[in-house]
């Protein structure tokens, strides 16, 4: 996977996206890489990952090898109506500019083209041999994958139309882009989670995506007997807790199945520690 | 998180104790819905047929937006709206769109005073706190700078035209694009400001409600969600009470922790870490509480995700520090 040009890393809600974005960056860096990671929807997860408070839309050395930015997007506006669409100073400013903002948050896939964009674009100058994309959530990534496809259909030539098309190929040829979809090993996100594969095979935006099951639980070393046996008290409360948890989740794992499996991070550790020990479990697979 | 499962949770608890109750949730996993006896997305609130006092419906913003256009927006051009391909993109993605939908949705159930408590299940976008900005957002999208300098002055329940200056302006932002995208989108905007003064109308009967309403946050002792719970502190418009409890799931026992915890076995090393995990969620609740000035509630991580009804209750018993009768879900 990390053969690729972009990574592009979602997941529902509090699955842990930003961390194996982050995880991945790191990994993808110890391998020797020129990486880029941008923050394309959340501002803080990514940066807080990567021990900085918050990121700029210009990357930022994080460490040796490894950048990062997040999307600010009327920036990004601003790049893409400049770099993309050479539109002249002069009409990015004042009324024109308004109007440029009330186009991009009304009409369908414009504000997706415009992160999706930024992105690609980083993909496509060759700055950096591997682009980490802490995508959008689950539910969002749709509406932002088929959103050059949805500006060609609305806008049937032109400069728009003309980048919009690049931007297609570059996200579904298989050998520069692919996706990472985290789950946890429980009944929502892996639905959702297969609902998004199902969506991917159908439409053919962008290569065979990846799925991630994070937070998995060990196997118990023990046997029933030996927890029957440990008698009433927290030992065998914990015994219990642990084995029907690993119970339910090896049901759903059994259900996807993912391609990578990270562990389940006990007790105090900082964003970064966790970024950190993914990356080397990561290395170990 | 949570939210949903805790929603129906006490909704159920309040339905048990003689409350009717309508819960209306946002894309509950399948077999919490049938739980709920809730089959599509947009069922509209129908009551439960083992629970006497329980309703339940499931928002659907689409369908929600459909309605909000008829109701505010004269026929003519709610038709028109309603119909134009910019309709739904622009109601999916302005900020706040489908918080707002819900807020209306809540309004327009608490005001049928058909149920004694009414429990809403907010979008998950912006972590909840969006739902209590939306009316006051949405107004000013609609009657805010941008439209006006499309349109001028507001025309109550009339269309606008372009005002002198935007018509060039589109123009040349249209030559620059090499469309006419543009003057598209700008008259479907124009259609959309009809709507302003029923919006307005409706945002300030929503933040009555707000004032009035019990607000619960659900989080977990992680930073992610954490985060977002802070929010409530931080951001919350002033109108909205702060919340009248802070729910933390997934909550381990305390007594599984050990300082200094033996290692003499699989089993004996397996509480040391899910009580060093145990001892991490209580500090964070410490710190929450202390920096917020507040009182937590907890409920206990439940390794199996409750499904039945007599899950979601037991859910609430098991529950700590949860304040039901302010809540309304037990009677005073």
């Amino acid at each position: 996977m990390l053969e690729r040009r972009l990574i592009i890393v979602t997941g529902k809600g509090g699955v842990g996206r930003s961390a194996v974005s982050a995880a991945l960056a790191l990994r993808a860096v110890h391998l020797g890489k020129r990486v880029l990671t941008v923050a394309m929807t959340d501002q803080t997860g990514l940066a807080l990952h990567l021990g900085r408070e918050r990121l700029d839309y210009e990357a930022r050395e994080i460490r040796p090898g490894l950048h990062a930015l997040a999307i600010h997007r009327p920036a990004a506006l601003n790049e893409y109506l400049k770099v993309q669409l050479g539109v002249p100073k002069v009409t990015r400013m004042g009324p024109i500019a308004r109007a440029f903002d009330a186009l991009a948050s009304t009409a369908p896939g414009i504000r997706e083209v415009v992160t999706m964009g930024k992105v690609l674009w980083e993909v496509r100058r060759e700055a950096w041999d591997l682009v980490i994309a802490d995508g959008p959530p689950l539910g969002q990534i749709g509406s932002h994958l088929r959103a050059p496809q949805t500006v060609t259909e609305l806008v049937p030539v032109g400069k728009v139309r003309e980048q919009a098309d690049w931007m297609i190929d570059l996200l579904a040829d298989p050998s520069a882009s692919t996706m990472l979809l985290v789950t946890l090993a429980e009944e929502l996100p892996v639905t959702e989670t297969q609902e998004a594969l199902t969506w991917l095979q159908e439409h053919h935006v962008i290569g065979a995506p990846l799925v991630a099951a994070n937070r998995i639980l060990p196997a118990l070393q023990a046997t029933g007997k030996q927890i029957k046996e440990a008698g009433p008290g927290p030992v065998q409360e914990a015994a219990s807790m642990h084995q029907t948890l690993h119970e339910e989740q090896q049901k759903w794992i059994a259900e996807l199945p993912p391609d990578v499996q990270l562990p389940f991070l006990f007790g105090l550790l900082t964003p970064p520690e966790v970024a950190a020990r993914l990356a080397d479990v990561w290395g170990e697979e | 998180m949570g939210k949903t499962t805790l929603s129906a949770a006490l909704a159920v608890t309040a339905a048990r104790s003689g409350v009717r109750t309508l819960v209306v949730t946002i894309d509950p996993a399948r077999r919490l819905a049938t739980a709920l006896g809730l089959k599509d997305l947009g069922s509209e609130p129908s009551p439960h047929k083992d629970e006497p006092n329980l309703w339940a419906a499931m928002l659907d913003a689409s369908a929600s937006w459909k309605a909000i256009a008829h109701r505010h927006a004269p026929a003519d051009v709610a038709d028109r709206l309603v119909d134009n391909p910019f309709f739904e993109a622009a109601t999916q993605h302005f900020p706040a769109s489908q918080s707002y939908a819900s807020a209306e949705e809540m309004a327009n159930y608490v005001e049928t005073r058909a149920w004694d408590l009414v429990v809403i299940d907010t979008p998950p976008s912006a972590g909840g706190i969006e739902f209590f900005s939306a009316p006051a957002e949405m107004r000013d999208l609609v009657g805010g700078r941008l439209l006006r300098w499309l349109t001028g002055g507001a025309l109550p329940g009339r269309r606008a035209i372009f005002t002198l200056t935007a018509r060039p302006a589109l123009r040349i932002a249209g030559a620059a694009l090499g469309s006419d995208l543009f003057e598209r989108v700008a008259e479907f905007l124009m259609d959309m400001r009809t709507m302003y003064d029923g919006l307005a109308r409706r945002a300030v009967q929503m933040e009555q409600h707000f004032r009035q309403a019990r607000t619960v946050v659900v989080t977990t002792a992680d930073p992610a969600p954490l985060r977002e719970a802070a929010r409530f502190y931080r951001e919350l418009p002033e109108m909205v009470p702060d919340p009248d409890s802070v729910v933390f799931n997934r909550v381990l026992p305390v007594t599984w922790y050990h300082p200094k915890p033996p290692t003499d076995g699989p089993l004996v090393e397996n509480l040391a870490r899910w009580g060093a995990e145990a001892h991490r969620q209580t500090e964070v609740r410490k710190e929450f509480a202390a920096l917020w000035k507040t009182e937590v509630a907890t409920v206990p991580w439940r390794p199996k995700t409750p499904t039945t009804l007599d899950d979601l209750a037991a859910l609430i018993e098991a529950a700590a520090g949860l304040p039901l009768e302010r809540l309304g879900v037990v009677p005073e």
